[in-house]
């Protein structure tokens, strides 16, 4: 049975609680006794290492924790729909089981590294702790008592999976939602404290406190960020759900065991990419804001000293659309029919390959007086047209349109509509997208107008563009649905035949973004320069350098390394009490047995 | 032989890692240090000296290079030449007061075609002090005019850091008893000459230091000589950085409130005789 699998983890259970009583019984002594403190120092490696390497892991597992239970629940709630008296809707709710299995798992070692980060807080930097616990104290005790509510709801979620099914189901459904509500707010909760860091608010001219606690917490920079990092959460999520199916495709013994995991790899993905295309847009309203909250801020974060920063993340982006893409074609091979879409593949790539390089392109280069007059100025002349925002605003919602793209070809792959008006439906979805892509286009050609002020294009023209896309993906969607329901199918999908190197996919995706989030962890820190919060208390320690690039992706790697391989021993320990279970209802290679998910006609999924 | 599935993930894992890092060490390494306090006051301090100083602070601490230009356009006006128009832009505002008042507020005035986006710079996050504004004047005032910009130009209440303006701060001491810490234990007139109390003049004169200087500038400056720069014109590490615990609390403040007395020209309030 399922509860007993886990039964020995919640042994940690009170382990973990003891841990947090403590850390909160703690705080207002150690912040009493050390008043007078403002830094102390960690043995070796120093107290911002310290601090950054375990919030950084901390902050990837709560991504992880945070993120999955959103899909999970829309997964189960998929197979209750669909009924799981029958097959299909049976795999739905082992696929949902299986991800709280993960999130399960790591739930645990996310609480703990958080208990670390608050006592490093605490000790090390403890008149920073003073002044943001003065203002934020009474979220502090609400984040704990969401975080037990949480917990429990989760634990209920998890254990409650066979005691509440049947006609009990949609309790058990609740308590996902409830879980998911309670994860979110947890998010928004600690949300406030970081962004008050960036973007204070309430504070008057001379640096004091003199608002309200809304005010701190609704800040410039509060509601992009939470919209972002739930967006992220999910693609994180995604990512990591999907290299552990990968792990485990790769490891199979059976046919049966290979498919059960490439289903569970291509859903995974599925929720990553389909998160991962809006990603960038809410990217762009937190960097909006950053702007909106103070214009040095912004312009050092896009043209100061981390300008640079922003070209290694178009090449991680790059390679999270290349890698996505690539592994939808690649799964592509094992659908019977889709070779009618094969030919269309090279042109995605030289859209995508295309995209990525413009977006990749920096603005400014460093370079000798000679290369200046060689170049006849301080930009070369290519790089001076594609470095700019308006066309890597551009080269992005192409891409996003080529990924939906993608995306439309693997989904109906093995379909071939019964409905009369499939030409006409066809023919306007084609329409929507060329006319989506032309007016991408023209905004972005638009923008290097000389007439074009700044604030137009960041205001006007960069929001037109993004509504085109989502527009055309709503659209698209919205014909292509009732167009092939009920369609004929060219044969079902060969679960389990897919290439193994699309499985080191899975896991270049999943490493790729974990690096990322390391970036951007830096990035939304590194913007404070050296104030511990921006523009009010000055990091007078040591460490109020802010480093250069290749120091923080040493740092980030370092992190990424860690991350990886405890998650990896927390899977593995998840999956010992999973070795006598037997796979679900799976179609192995080769045989014609239709499965959930991806272009199989009638299925749930989209 | 059969690689394990954990190895052959994990080397691949590792490599994608190294590639990234590989990447980001190969491209310019920019790191951000905080910015140094600048300290011009009571230093003879030359124009060429002053414009110098100015033009440092223009590309680094002020950050004004971020927007604009000098014979480029930014995302702020073209200061080429800036000396010269300033005068022209206000009828009836010199060039200095012009500069001054675009660099204290800068919403007053606004550059036709350009947004109202500039911070005020005495303030966090860039928080110039008087001596960096001053320099930054003059600076602007060496491109394409004359540079006359004086330290009484710009407004005491101006460079006063996070934490309110030095007038608001009431010290506990006695600046008769910090007169006595001055000429007596301290030791300071030995290198400072400070309003009637004459010193030698290996350091700055401090007659006016109260009115150039904010508080902080002053007790961090005899605390921890070292983090406060070095005035210009004269040679570092001379003050020593033992006041700290060679002076009592209470001398540290009576030597602060006499030292905040000292606002210019006027002779220092006659010491207390000696009990």
């Amino acid at each position: 049975m399922r509860p007993r699998r886990a039964r020995a983890r919640v042994r940690l259970l009170p382990i973990f609680l003891v841990l947090a009583g403590l850390c909160l019984a703690a705080i207002p002594a150690l912040a009493q006794e050390q008043k007078e403190v403002a830094y102390r120092a960690f043995p070796y490696v120093g107290s911002r290492l310290a601090v950054w390497v375990i919030a950084q892991i901390h902050l990837n597992f709560a991504a992880f924790i945070l993120g999955v239970p959103i899909f999970a629940v829309i997964i189960e709630f998929m197979g209750w729909r669909t009924g799981t008296d029958r097959e299909e809707g049976r795999r739905y709710d082992w696929l949902a089981h299986e991800f709280v299995k993960l999130t399960f798992a790591a739930f645990s070692t996310t609480a703990l590294l958080g208990g670390l980060l608050l006592f490093l807080l605490i000790t090390l930097y403890p008149k920073f702790w003073t002044y943001m616990s003065q203002i934020f104290a009474p979220t502090m005790w609400l984040y704990a008592l969401l975080f037990i509510l949480e917990t429990f709801t989760v634990y209920l979620w998890y254990y409650g999976w066979d005691w509440l099914s049947g006609s009990r189901k949609w309790i058990h459904l609740s308590l996902g939602v409830l879980a998911n509500l309670f994860g979110t707010a947890i998010l928004v909760v600690s949300n406030s404290w970081v962004t008050f860091m960036v973007s204070p608010a309430g504070v008057d001219e001379t640096g004091r406190f003199a608002g309200t606690l809304w005010q701190a917490i609704n800040n410039f920079t509060w509601m992009p960020l939470n919209i972002h990092r739930l967006i992220a959460n999910i693609v994180f999520g995604g990512t990591i759900a999907a290299a552990y199916a990968a792990f485990r495709f790769l490891g199979a013994r059976s046919d049966a065991e290979r498919a059960q995991f490439d289903w569970m790899g291509y859903v995974g993905n599925f929720v990553a990419i389909s998160a991962l295309m809006v990603l960038p847009f809410a990217g762009y309203w937190l960097g909006f804001e950053i702007y909106g909250f103070n214009q040095t801020m912004g312009i050092t974060m896009m043209g100061g000293f981390m300008s640079w920063l922003w070209i290694v993340q178009a090449i991680l982006i790059g390679v999270l659309f290349l890698g996505s893409n690539y592994y939808l074609w690649l799964g592509m091979e094992r659908i019977p029919g889709s070779e009618r879409y094969r030919p269309w593949i090279k042109y995605l790539l030289f859209v995508i390959a295309v995209g990525f390089m413009v977006w990749a392109t920096p603005r400014t280069l460093i370079v000798s007086l000679e290369e200046v007059r060689r170049m006849g100025g301080t930009y070369h002349k290519m790089l001076g047209v594609f470095g700019v925002m308006s066309a890597k605003n551009t080269a992005v919602n192409l891409m996003i349109l080529t990924t939906f793209l993608s995306y439309l070809l693997y989904r109906r792959a093995n379909k071939e509509s019964t409905r009369p008006w499939v030409r006409a439906g066809m023919a306007a979805q084609w329409a929507v997208l060329g006319l989506a892509a032309a007016i991408v286009v023209g905004l972005g050609v638009a923008g290097y107008h000389p007439k074009v002020e700044p604030i137009v294009r960041i205001t006007r023209l960069s929001p037109l563009q993004v509504l085109a896309v989502l527009a055309a993906i709503v659209i698209v969607m919205a014909i292509d649905i009732p167009m092939f329901k009920g369609a004929r199918s060219t044969g079902a999908i060969r679960w389990g035949g897919i290439a193994p190197r699309s499985q080191y996919v899975l896991i270049l995706l999943a490493v790729s973004f974990t690096w990322l989030m390391g970036l951007m962890g830096f990035a939304r820190s590194g913007i404070r320069q050296h104030w511990h919060i921006y523009g009010v208390m000055r990091d007078t320690s040591p460490d109020a350098v802010t480093p250069a690039l290749g120091y923080a992706a040493n740092v980030i790697t370092v992190t990424t390394a860690l991350f990886l391989g405890m998650v990896m021993f927390i899977f593995w320990l998840g999956g010992l009490g999973a070795r006598h279970e037997e796979p679900h209802g799976v179609a192995p290679a080769g045989r014609a047995l239709p499965m959930a998910g991806g272009a199989d006609p009638g299925s749930g999924m989209p | 032989m059969t690689v394990p599935v954990t190895v052959r993930v994990s080397v691949f894992a590792l490599a994608v890692m190294g590639v990234y890092t590989w990447y980001a060490n190969s491209i310019p390494q920019l790191e951000s240090k905080p910015p140094e306090e600048l300290s011009l006051e009571g230093g003879s301090v030359t124009p060429e000296q002053l414009v110098q100083a100015g033009e440092k602070i223009f590309g680094e601490k002020g950050q004004c290079a971020t927007c604009h230009g000098i014979g480029r356009a930014g995302r702020g006006p073209d200061l080429a030449g800036v000396g010269g128009r300033a005068g022209t832009r206000k009828p009836g505002t010199s060039a200095k007061a012009y500069l001054v008042e675009s660099l204290l507020t800068p919403s007053a005035f606004v550059v036709q075609g350009f947004p109202d986006i500039m911070p005020r710079i005495d303030r966090a996050p860039i928080g110039l002090n008087r001596s960096e504004l001053w320099a930054t004047v003059a600076y602007l005032e060496s491109l394409g005019g004359a540079v006359d910009v004086k330290l009484e130009d710009i407004p005491t209440t101006a460079g006063a850091q996070v934490g309110g303006p030095a007038a608001a701060l009431q010290l506990p001491g006695d600046p008769k008893a910090g007169q006595v810490v001055f000429t007596g234990k301290g030791g300071c007139f030995a290198c400072h000459k400070a309003g009637a109390i004459a010193g030698t003049p290996l350091g700055p004169d401090l007659s006016n230091l109260a009115g150039s200087q904010t508080i902080e500038y002053i007790m961090g400056k005899v605390l921890n000589p070292a983090s406060k720069g070095v005035v210009s014109g004269y040679p570092p590490g001379v003050m020593p950085p033992t006041f700290g615990k060679a002076l009592t609390a209470q001398e540290y403040v009576d030597l602060l409130a006499f030292l905040m007395t000292l606002k210019g020209g006027a002779a220092a309030p006659p010491a207390a005789p000696p009990k």
